[in-house]
């Protein structure tokens, strides 16, 4: 169901997807991972994605962010489509359109927290005014005493939040998070959910993928993978 | 084992582009080492294979010429003596082949006995028939060959039965030419010479330990015979590794940074590998794989790679420097090492195999140490944070409130150079071998221009004049006035012998006033001449007649009269190989009244030369410009060139390979850093981006190593090298170093692009797995 700031926005589909097929492997050994996966998200909705280890849900998540291209069927990311557009028109939806947070943070350890946050404001392309709005959100997820810290010097939830402010900070349309509560505490995990739950009233549209139905439980939206489809 | 194998082989298959890097290393490993090994190895031991070939004899000594009865009794009372061979060698002799013709010809008319020369081909001349034999160089160089004919002071049309290669001199161009004749063939044409006159005899000793105890018993028997002095084979022997020693140690110094850049590259390579496959070493670990076969199996794959890609660097060096070597050892007269450098090679090539395969094995030992999970987990074979990384953090902290913001803002570049700054040892190391071979390649061109300067730049040889008119003394002031000339005076030559000793012409040069404002070749020791009593004298001739300063010097000029002179100083001078005296104008008219007279023209600067040359012409003069040419060592220079130019392409093969490795293993192991940065939204652009600055925080501080290494190191040593044979200024010029830096960009720019195609071609969600 579509969420009040989704209503509020004039229900503007944010994310949409249409018989997306992904296979993996070759010849023999090809296997189909999705098999015509329909989607649609909204601004403001916070969406969970829930499926057994090697159900798809990953591989999805891929598609939606631009990392891989489907077989077949379309997706489309706030009117950009990333089926029939060039590298470098998907390299700039990655950069204006959609934000990624992993599993493992995958915070560059040569950079400190803030760093980390500012690296994609750095990119040709990215909008302007990158800098202020990495010291908002740092302030915002309240890692300000330790933005001058090493990654390895953070606590998961620290580096998670640092991921975070990564992901958003050229203003995505769509946040993609893989497994965000994977390496987490309970305390963390709770945390990070409230954080993605005040994402939403931002007018962002954020996906999960999760295997925990504890997790997916705080979504507006639970879609559950199976056999390469979404129930 | 079978097992090991048939891992390594399907190890091999999945990694085809890493693979070809690897070899195109070990490659280019083999080829530099392959390289100085053929060049070092032939100069080495050249001078014994040839001395061998050629039966030279221990001992040659010269003197005055004698009636064979007078000498024969005292060299046959001569202790430990195996053998010996007297002969008659006539200099100054006017000699003409194949178009050619010189008539500064030695010819040695040779008697009975052994002869002291190595023949390459044809056989010794016939004693019935006047016959010669041919100094290789002079065939060489003249064209000639077995069945040639050769003109001899009026013997003409005489028949070439050998060409002969005899290392006691360098070769024709660099030395006189040389031919043979026997005596016994002279005699069946002209009649039997009676008691024949010799001046030269070469002694084989039995025990070559004895001869010094054969020298001293020589010289005391050597009472009326006049102008004795010995050439030893030790002696020629030493004087040849001296010039030589200056190219051995330039590719010692090569082999020494190939090896270093081998190992390191090949070692961070296999390190690299074996990081990015622990898990499956912990895998194999787990299912009960020994350490020992994990090891092997690394090994394995290496040897695959390393064997045939070790032969093929090894055989392109081969192919890169056979040719130059054998013209280098051709110009100083001695023969190509042939099948002993399968030797040297074979061990280049195990040694080049060798290094990747204990590079592969020993880092795989080490990480399958540690427990089967964390190996499953990916664990850095060395843990990370520790001691000095919270150093470092606390340092970016300080260096971020001086900044006085909250973080130092990072950019693509800047985060590439702290990547490749993270490798703190595989930094140094690359800095260390991408510096040295910036240095050896500023070296290479300081030392190829100083070497076209010796050929073309009069000033390389003291010349401060530019332009010469074969004017009278007397028009000098006339030249004076012309515009452009800073000065002008009478310049006399003439050709003279050493009274006693040396029978090859000596330059005898003069000016009227002082000659260091037209020539001034270096000082080595004592002072510029003063005086008519005084010379100045060229180093070759102070070798030769082991002049030093105060000796007295005495020559013979060509109208027969004798000056005598107290040697003032002696200088650096490559002209007529250093031969060449200096002397006041009136003392050399005294004796030579008529020398060669000409007027040096010394330009102002930034003066056109042409129209000078045309105000001389308006006098009634044609102006010539001063030569630097090394006209007899053209040869040998164009051979050192070739081999320069050689180890400097093989040296920037070097620094391209080397930058090539240090990006991929960067981007290997940073694989998923690139990943994320692609994720968030960096093109190509952006990854070049980030090389760029891996790449510069390499390329910047080892151009600047470099720099400094050649002008403060590499330089003044090799300019001390070569101060028994010229002055040279080696430190690199604007030029050089420009034209350097730019070449590492061009490479860095090759190397960064290249390494970013092949990094954005990777799937993201593979390298963010991986």
């Amino acid at each position: 169901m579509p969420t009040a700031v989704g209503r509020y926005l004039g229900n503007v589909s944010a994310l949409h997807a249409r018989g997306v097929i992904k296979s993996v492997g070759r010849g023999r050994a090809s296997r189909r991972v999705l098999d015509g996966v329909d989607l649609e998200i909204e601004q403001g909705e916070l969406v969970a994605v829930l499926g057994r280890s090697g159900s798809g849900k990953s591989t999805l998540l891929h598609l939606l962010g631009g990392l891989d291209r489907p077989d077949a069927g379309s997706i489309v990311v706030a009117g950009d489509s990333l089926v029939e557009c060039s590298e470098r028109a998907l390299t700039r939806v990655r950069l204006r359109r959609i934000g990624f947070v992993f599993q493992s943070f995958q915070l560059v350890e040569e950079l400190t927290g803030e760093e980390n946050v500012l690296l994609p404001t750095r990119l040709a392309g990215a909008p302007s005014g990158g800098t202020e709005r990495a010291r908002a959100l740092i302030d915002e997820l309240g890692v300000s005493p330790v933005a001058d810290h090493l990654p390895h010097e953070l606590s998961g939830g620290e580096q998670q939040r640092f991921a975070i402010a990564r992901a958003l900070v050229n203003e995505p349309t769509v946040v993609l998070a893989d497994e965000p509560t994977g390496n987490l505490d309970s305390t963390a995990a709770a945390d990070l959910l409230g954080l993605l739950r005040g994402l939403t009233g931002l007018g962002r549209a954020v996906v999960m993928v999760t295997h925990e139905h504890d997790v997916a439980a705080a979504a507006d939206r639970v879609l559950e993978m199976a056999d390469g489809r979404l129930g | 084992m079978k097992v090991i194998w048939r891992e390594a082989i399907g190890g091999l298959r999945r990694r085809r582009g890493r693979v070809a890097l690897s070899a195109a290393g070990i490659a280019l490993g083999a080829a530099m080492l392959a390289t100085a090994t053929v060049v070092g190895f032939g100069l080495q031991t050249g001078f014994q294979r040839s001395a061998h070939a050629a039966d030279l004899p221990d001992v040659i000594a010269r003197f005055d010429a004698e009636p064979l009865s007078k000498v024969l009794g005292r060299i046959t009372a001569l202790p430990d003596l195996a053998a010996y061979s007297f002969r008659l060698e006539l200099t100054n002799v006017h000699l003409r082949g194949g178009g050619h013709s010189s008539s500064q010809g030695v010819v040695e008319v040779l008697d009975s006995g052994r002869r002291g020369y190595g023949l390459l081909e044809g056989r010794e001349p016939s004693t019935h028939n006047v016959e010669a034999v041919v100094e290789q160089g002079v065939a060489r160089s003249w064209g000639l060959h077995v069945g040639s004919s050769v003109d001899v002071n009026g013997l003409e049309g005489l028949r070439v039965s050998g060409i002969s290669v005899s290392p006691d001199d360098v070769a024709y161009p660099l030395a006189v030419p040389r031919v043979y004749l026997t005596r016994a063939a002279l005699e069946a044409r002209f009649g039997p010479f009676g008691d024949p006159r010799v001046n030269a005899v070469e002694l084989w000793l039995r025990n070559p330990g004895q001869l010094n105890t054969v020298l001293v018993q020589a010289r005391a028997s050597s009472y009326g015979i006049e102008g004795l002095r010995f050439v030893t084979r030790e002696g020629v022997r030493v004087l040849i590794d001296q010039a030589a020693g200056i190219v051995i140690a330039l590719l010692v110094a090569l082999s020494v940074i190939a090896l270093i850049t081998a190992t390191v590259m090949l070692a961070a390579s296999a390190r690299a590998e074996v990081q990015r496959r622990l898990a499956g070493i912990g895998v194999r670990r787990a299912i009960g794989a020994s350490r020992a076969h994990i090891a092997l199996a690394q090994a394995a794959e290496a040897a695959i790679v390393a064997l045939p890609a070790g032969a093929l660097g090894v055989g392109a060096g081969v192919l890169i420097a056979a040719g130059p070597s054998e013209r280098l050892l051709e110009t100083i007269n001695e023969l190509p090492p042939g099948g002993a450098l399968a030797g040297p090679l074979l061990a280049c090539w195990a040694l080049t195999a060798g290094i990747p395969v204990l590079a592969s094995a020993w880092p795989a030992l080490r990480a399958s140490r540690r427990p089967p999970i964390a190996l499953m987990r990916g664990a850095e074979l060395r843990a990370r944070g520790g001691r000095s990384s919270a150093r470092r953090a606390a340092a970016r902290r300080a260096a971020a409130r001086v900044a006085g913001g909250r973080g130092l803002l990072p950019s693509l570049s800047l985060l590439g150079a702290r990547l490749v700054g993270a490798r703190r040892v595989r930094l140094a190391a690359t800095l260390a071998v991408l510096g040295v071979s910036v240095a050896f390649i500023l070296l290479m061109l300081a030392l190829a221009s100083e070497l076209s300067a010796l050929e073309s730049d009069p000033s390389t040889l003291g010349k401060r004049y530019q332009l010469t008119a074969s004017l009278p003394a007397a028009a000098a002031a006339g030249v004076r006035r012309l515009p452009g000339v800073a000065a002008a005076a009478p310049r006399y030559e003439a050709q003279a012998i050493d009274s006693f000793s040396l029978g090859e012409t000596i330059d005898v040069v003069a000016y009227r006033g002082d000659h260091t404002v037209f020539e001034a070749p270096p000082l080595v020791s004592g002072s510029r001449l003063r005086g008519a009593r005084q010379a100045e004298v060229g180093n070759g001739l102070a070798q030769v007649l082991g002049l030093s300063v105060g000796s007295p010097l005495a020559i013979e000029l060509p109208s027969g009269r004798e000056a005598r002179f107290q040697v003032a100083g002696i200088v650096n001078s490559l002209q007529h190989d250093g031969r060449i005296v200096y002397v006041s104008a009136a003392a050399l008219l005294a004796a030579e009244p008529t020398a060669g007279e000409q007027i040096a023209v010394r330009l102002q600067p930034g003066a056109s030369e042409s129209a000078v040359s045309a105000g001389l012409k308006a006098l009634g003069a044609s102006a010539t410009p001063a030569s630097g040419a090394v006209g007899q060592g053209r040869g040998l220079i164009e051979a050192l060139t070739a081999i320069l130019r050689a180890v400097a392409i093989v040296d920037g093969l070097v620094c391209f390979y080397a930058l090539v490795q240090a990006l991929v293993l960067t981007a290997r192991e940073r694989r998923a850093t690139i990943a994320v940065l692609r994720a968030c939204g960096a093109g190509v652009r952006g990854v070049c981006l980030l090389l760029a600055g891996a790449a510069a925080a390499v390329v910047v501080p080892a151009a600047v190593l470099g720099a400094l290494l050649e002008r403060f190191v590499l330089g003044p040593a090799m300019a001390r090298l070569a101060i028994g044979y010229a002055s040279l200024e080696l430190a690199a010029g604007p030029a050089e170093v420009t034209v350097v830096i730019a070449g590492l960009a061009l490479l860095a720019c090759a190397a960064v692009l290249w390494v970013a195609r092949r990094a954005t071609r990777e799937p993201i969600v593979e390298a963010l797995g991986g």
